[in-house]
């Protein structure tokens, strides 16, 4: 392990993005992160707000198509290298405001975050859990360390 | 000095701040500019709609139990006052009379997530203040309450408590919830005063809050602000009163008198033992029976509408049914205002008060963003 990922790996630094659900899974991820009963920092990763801070980069809800030119110049903010996890049914598959149509695809939603931008790591949930959070987010990292 | 005063204000006459779209003191994407001179904002502008799903589109034409579980979808923080009011104006419109046991079961729902949409607000609130020790403690109390409510709906989140006709099975009060309950009430009451006597003597929080982004009786009013930021400014309204399904309870209905940062947190805090003190009467009082009434019968109805009071204000629902099928369906969230008062109280603030005046109200804006955008068809 060169010494940049070993001290690489005792300071993930996450961005949470909001990009239009309910704010259920925004909530229980700023839970994980600040409540002390599930306490992500155990993990050495800490919550940021500076796409040029961040190493990782939480993304919840269905794509607005409001909101995916600014998902798209986050996510190209963030330096090299970076891992992406999708929380959520909303951020999985669109949930419930792209496929209630059935076949007939909504106008207002951009398509979940995989057709967006490229996800490592996906967290399923109505709302995400915050062990699966905990468990999503420790998944993400040998991506992270595994660069030179 | 003077001078070069003078020049620097004639040169820079309006320098415009941009926050958003997203912006670590909301978490949710919204634009606010602020126009500011000397480091104070002299005018602030607002842009909501980056959430928009067209929630209301979506539920045209579908039939009324799915789209009654789809307006739960609209607000992770409020989503049993969305479901429960949605079904309310279904049973108005059909008449049915649901059971007693079933109404006191959505009352504790209720009341349960009046508490943690609190608690949220108060930890957002000492988040954006920069205690982040306050923050965590009261996303420690606040953990109480999601396993009650994890325990009685089943989800942390979206619970889907209520159907037509009463409350959902899985949802009845048997003897181990009502004891854990107590049990929960009995924590958070006494973890709620520690906070609220280590918020108020604690003179660096208090200073940093009192007379910021005061918004006056007479704007609020103007502006049509709901809820705790009109209870805020002096005003004593609260729709509970009027609700019918309120009145076995005893409560008070707090106000506070200067409508400023420090106002509206000594709201919440004091709102919280008034939410305890129903769900322990509810817990006490809570009559036997069945919970639900499966004996309706579908018919069609012209628009209903009706008002409920959830933990930011007044709340409107109102759609008409056809063939047991949802037409014309309108949800008017307390934000919209609330948003729209807050865009005033921010103006005469230092800048690095602005964020905090705009969270006083306890903005959600996906609870907000829903206007339906109309394009025509050729046919």
């Amino acid at each position: 392990m060169s010494i940049k990922s070993y001290s690489r790996a005792r300071a993930v630094h996450a961005m949470l993005v909001y990009t239009g659900g309910c704010n259920g899974c925004d909530i229980e991820i700023v839970n994980t992160v600040l409540s002390p009963k599930f306490d992500i920092e155990q993990y050495k990763i800490f919550l940021t707000w500076n796409p040029r801070e961040a190493d990782v980069l939480i993304v919840t809800g269905p794509v607005t198509k409001h909101n995916e030119k600014p998902l798209k110049e986050i996510y190209d903010a963030i330096p090299e290298p970076k891992a992406v996890i999708a929380a959520g049914a909303c951020a999985l598959m669109g949930g419930v405001y792209k496929n209630i149509h059935g076949d007939i695809p909504s106008e207002e939603i951009a398509g979940p975050v995989e057709e967006v931008i490229p996800v490592d790591a996906k967290v399923p949930g109505c709302a995400v859990r915050p062990q699966d959070v905990l468990a999503g987010a420790v998944a993400a990292l040998p991506k992270l360390l595994g660069a030179k | 000095m003077d001078k070069n005063d003078k020049a620097k204000r004639q040169e820079v006459i309006e320098t415009e701040v941009t926050m958003g779209t997203v912006h670590p003191a909301a978490l949710e994407p919204y634009r606010v500019r602020l126009f500011v001179e000397d480091e104070i904002v002299r005018d602030a502008e607002i842009t909501v709609g980056l959430n928009h799903r067209g929630i209301e589109r979506i539920m045209e034409g579908l039939p009324v139990e799915k789209a009654n579980s789809l307006t739960e979808k609209i607000c992770g923080i409020c989503s049993n006052s969305h479901i429960w009011n949605s079904v309310m104006v279904a049973e108005k419109g059909l008449e049915i009379e649901i059971p007693e046991r079933a109404s006191y079961i959505r009352i504790i729902m209720g009341e349960l997530e009046r508490l943690h949409s609190h608690l949220l607000y108060l930890a957002h609130g000492n988040e954006v203040l920069g205690h982040e020790t306050f923050a965590m403690r009261l996303f420690f109390i606040r953990e109480t309450v999601m396993e009650l409510l994890r325990m009685i709906g089943g989800n942390r989140v979206q619970y889907g408590c209520s159907i037509i006709g009463g409350v959902r099975p899985r949802c009845e009060l048997d003897l181990m919830r009502i004891q854990k309950l107590n049990e929960g009430m009995d924590i958070i009451e006494e973890k709620i005063g520690q906070f609220a006597d280590r918020f108020v003597s604690d003179p660096i929080v208090m200073s940093r809050i009192t007379g910021v982004g005061v918004l006056t009786k007479k704007d609020a009013l103007r502006l049509a602000a709901t809820g705790p930021t009109l209870r805020s400014t002096g005003v004593d309204m609260d729709l509970r009163r009027d609700m019918e399904i309120y009145d076995p309870f005893d409560f008070d209905i707090i106000t506070q008198q200067d409508g400023d940062v420090k106002a509206n947190l000594l709201m919440r805090v004091l709102e919280i033992p008034e939410s305890i003190k129903i769900i322990r009467q509810a817990v006490k009082n809570i009559p036997s029976g069945p919970i639900t009434d499966r004996s309706w019968e579908m018919q069609d109805t012209g628009i209903i509408k009706s008002y409920i009071e959830v933990p930011r204000g007044k709340l409107l629902h109102s759609y008409a049914l056809e063939e047991g099928r949802v037409r014309g369906s309108i949800v008017r969230t307390p934000s919209i205002t609330n948003i729209a008062a807050m865009q005033h109280a921010c103006i005469g603030n230092h800048i690095s008060d602005a964020q905090l005046a705009i969270v006083q109200c306890d903005p959600c804006f996906t609870c907000t963003d829903r206007a339906i955008k109309i394009t025509k068809i050729e046919i």
